[in-house]
């Protein structure tokens, strides 16, 4: 009796400080979740009354060639950015984490650029590629140099260039908080057994920071998905849509063609996409991680 | 208790939710009470007329125009709004009409929007302004014999050219009249990059889709459509039966462009390239002239001309010029607030006062009959004026487009031909399909 007293007085305090966030959360996200659910099983376009028709817009997807090729073509730019932000980030953290000068600084370094907002950012390295890189190439005859953006290769990489700029640091971070919690005695111990720093690093460092792994994972999976700003304003998908990708061809359907419906349709369908896969890498890398 | 206590929070969170529907409704009722305060006044008072309109370069200027006409006509009261410049016009304008304080007067772009407010546009035929307009730029707001907008102004484009480096490389701009003409032009200045001092002879900026999928595929899709923007938007399917002309335009102007062209920008074309004169000639239209203006004002008054944008086998000396918005007056309003706007549309356009406004302070180019070409204070406007009223002009079409399908389809496919990644052939047939699947 006494535990559901308290119970009760904890619940009231509980749900009053989660409720402001809960509340806005609800209304903000949750609703219009469900009713984007419901339009795109309807034919509406922004205007008229939304009638029912079913699947017609999923099944109409089947044959939207541009769609598949923006699924595609965001798995493969998910892939390349998660391997070299994760790696790069690791070996960032790894460097900082050493007694080695100005680590302070490069620290800070390395971080900043994920102050800046994908938006600018996109116009900036959009003058680097096109503008800085071709005077270079002028003035140099480095082939490879000139001619950036206007291919849909060199748009590919420019787009991966420019996430990882962005996201190596934030993913740096997280990983020196775990770093930074092994315990010494542990480093200590592999020394006096005599591993070598690889040795050090792949046997205990490595799976100590597993749990930094699902997070760090996670967190480059989903964003990689889910990237729009750094898209329109570096690329806008040229040449030709070729470098479009998901979430900016949902973007092209509502907004510009006006199909809302199909558009949420096709918002669904990469809900489902990022969520399979989120759930999996979840699921696996968590396995992976060691209890202390 | 438990039960109790998740009972109590539901209720709080309800209790929360409750209240901002509250203070929702309350402003809304604020509103609705504020409504329907000016429209007593309006019937005590004569008339008030609510503009709703989207160009914000003319948002001071205007304001001074309602000034005077207010002054001039005392019993007419006119607010004005303005929604424009990035953000969503169209979008604004419809939650203005579901809040219900309507707007006596607003603005439609084209064929689409006049299908789609059709129920709310009065007939302006009896207007002065409507008599007056130049001949064709009503074709878009026309529909069964009725006229739903009067033209805000008249915008063109061609090549633009850099007097400069014409008159070094010893050509004469007047004499450029034909395609062939332009090629062999072309061709000259092309060999004489060194001495000129240019890095190429165009700029053609093939990221820009509205560049190439919506102006210059214009030029060759408004002869089949005969210049008219109705056929184009009552039309099943599209030919490009001036096809292998457009392929020629872009072949020249992407073959002596700075390269490479899928990633060259507007501001890069138009400020970088063509404002410092690296390069000799720009596809563009009236509306950089305020931008050559800021950079260099001598350059912008004096060494800058538009030669005609030349489709061989149709019209080769003349101009595509069209109107980007047009005036509509809302026909649920009480008949003497309909005639007070169309009273104010007249004034504006066709009155000695109002026409010194529209040149001299918003700097149209007019759509109207009645001016005369000195009024016009920029080089670019005035050649478009003189060739409108001489004729040498043909309508714009794309505005007749499907949705999306200009600079989605057409101009994405544009950047994938000039980097050499899709035949032309490609190019059309696609553009075809996607017309005909969008006007099934």
């Amino acid at each position: 009796m006494i535990k559901k007293a308290k119970f009760f007085k904890n619940g009231i305090w509980y749900w009053l400080f989660i409720a402001p966030t809960l509340l806005s959360l609800i209304i903000v996200v949750l609703i219009p979740f469900i009713i984007g659910i419901y339009y795109s099983f309807t034919d509406w376009n922004g205007i008229n009354q939304p009638v029912f028709i079913g699947l017609k817009n999923f099944i109409a997807l089947k044959g939207d060639t541009e769609f598949w090729n923006s699924i595609f073509f965001t798995a493969k730019f998910a892939v390349a950015c998660i391997v070299i932000i994760n790696v790069v980030g690791l070996s960032f953290a790894m460097l900082v984490t050493r007694k080695i000068f100005a680590r302070n600084f490069m620290r800070t370094a390395f971080y900043l650029p994920n102050l800046i907002g994908g938006l600018i950012l996109g116009f900036i390295w959009n003058f680097i590629f096109v503008d800085v890189f071709q005077t270079i190439s002028d003035a140099t005859h480095i082939g490879w140099l000139g001619g950036w953006l206007s291919t849909t290769n060199t748009g590919f990489w420019g787009l991966v260039i420019v996430t990882s700029w962005q996201m190596i640091g934030y993913v740096m971070v997280i990983y020196i908080a775990y770093i930074e919690s092994i315990p010494t005695d542990l480093i200590e111990a592999s020394k006096i057994d005599g591993a070598n720093s690889w040795q050090q690093f792949r046997n205990v460092v490595f799976p100590l920071i597993a749990p930094a792994f699902t997070v760090s994972l996670f967190i480059t999976l989903s964003n990689s998905f889910k990237l729009f700003d750094q898209n329109l304003s570096l690329t806008a998908g040229a040449p030709g849509n070729t470098t479009q990708m998901i979430t900016l061809n949902i973007y092209q359907t509502a907004f510009s063609a006006q199909e809302m419906a199909v558009g949420q349709a096709k918002a669904v369908i990469m809900f489902l996409i990022i969520a399979v896969i989120s759930i999996i890498q979840v699921y696996l890398t968590q396995k992976r991680e060691v209890e202390m | 208790m438990s039960r109790f206590g998740k009972g109590l929070a539901l209720l709080l969170v309800l209790l929360m939710a409750f209240s901002v529907l509250i203070s929702g409704c309350g402003s809304k009722s604020t509103d609705q009470s504020n409504a329907s305060q000016s429209k007593t006044e309006t019937t005590n008072k004569p008339v008030t007329l609510d503009i709703f309109q989207f160009k914000v370069e003319i948002k001071d200027a205007l304001q001074n125009a309602i000034n005077t006409y207010m002054k001039e006509n005392p019993n007419v009261k006119i607010n004005l709004e303005t929604v424009g410049g990035g953000q969503d016009y169209g979008a604004a304008l419809k939650a203005k009409f579901n809040s219900g304080s309507e707007p006596a007067i607003f603005n439609v772009g084209g064929p689409q929007d006049v299908a789609t407010w059709k129920p709310k546009l009065a007939d302006l035929s009896d207007t002065k302004a409507a008599k007056e307009a130049i001949n064709g730029t009503l074709t878009g707001v026309t529909q069964d014999g009725k006229i739903y907008g009067l033209p805000f102004d008249l915008e063109g484009y061609g090549l633009i050219y850099n007097k400069q480096i014409f008159s070094k490389a010893g050509i004469d701009p007047s004499s450029i009249k034909t395609f062939d003409a332009l090629v062999n032009a072309v061709k000259t200045l092309d060999s004489k990059k060194k001495e000129l001092g240019i890095e190429a002879v165009f700029a053609f900026p093939a990221k820009e889709t509205w560049v190439t999928g919506l102006h210059l595929s214009n030029a060759f899709l408004s002869p089949e459509f005969d210049g008219d923007v109705m056929k184009a938007f009552n039309s099943k399917t599209v030919e490009f039966k001036y096809g292998d002309a457009m392929k020629q335009m872009i072949d020249l102007q992407n073959k002596y462009s700075v390269q490479p062209t899928a990633s060259l920008d507007y501001s890069t074309q138009v400020e970088k390239l063509f404002g410092t004169g690296k390069v000799a000639m720009i596809q563009q239209g009236n509306w950089v002239y305020p931008t050559l203006e800021s950079l260099d004002k001598n350059f912008a008054e004096n060494d800058i001309g538009m030669l005609p944008y030349p489709v061989p086998g149709y019209k080769e000396d003349s101009y595509p010029e069209g109107v980007p918005m047009y005036w509509a007056v809302n026909s649920d309003k009480p008949a003497e607030v309909q005639k007070a706007a169309k009273d104010f549309l007249d004034w504006l356009y066709t009155s000695d006062e109002g026409k010194q406004i529209v040149t001299q302070q918003f700097k149209f180019v007019p759509a109207y009959n009645g001016y005369s070409a000195d009024s016009i204070s920029d080089p670019l406007g005035m050649q478009l004026f003189v060739a409108a009223s001489q004729g040498k002009t043909y309508g714009w079409v794309f505005m007749g487009y499907p949705n999306n399908w200009g600079q989605n389809v057409l101009g994405a496919d544009i950047q994938l031909y000039v980097n050499g990644s899709l035949t032309w052939d490609k190019v059309i047939s696609h553009a075809k399909q996607a017309w005909a699947d969008a006007r099934k």
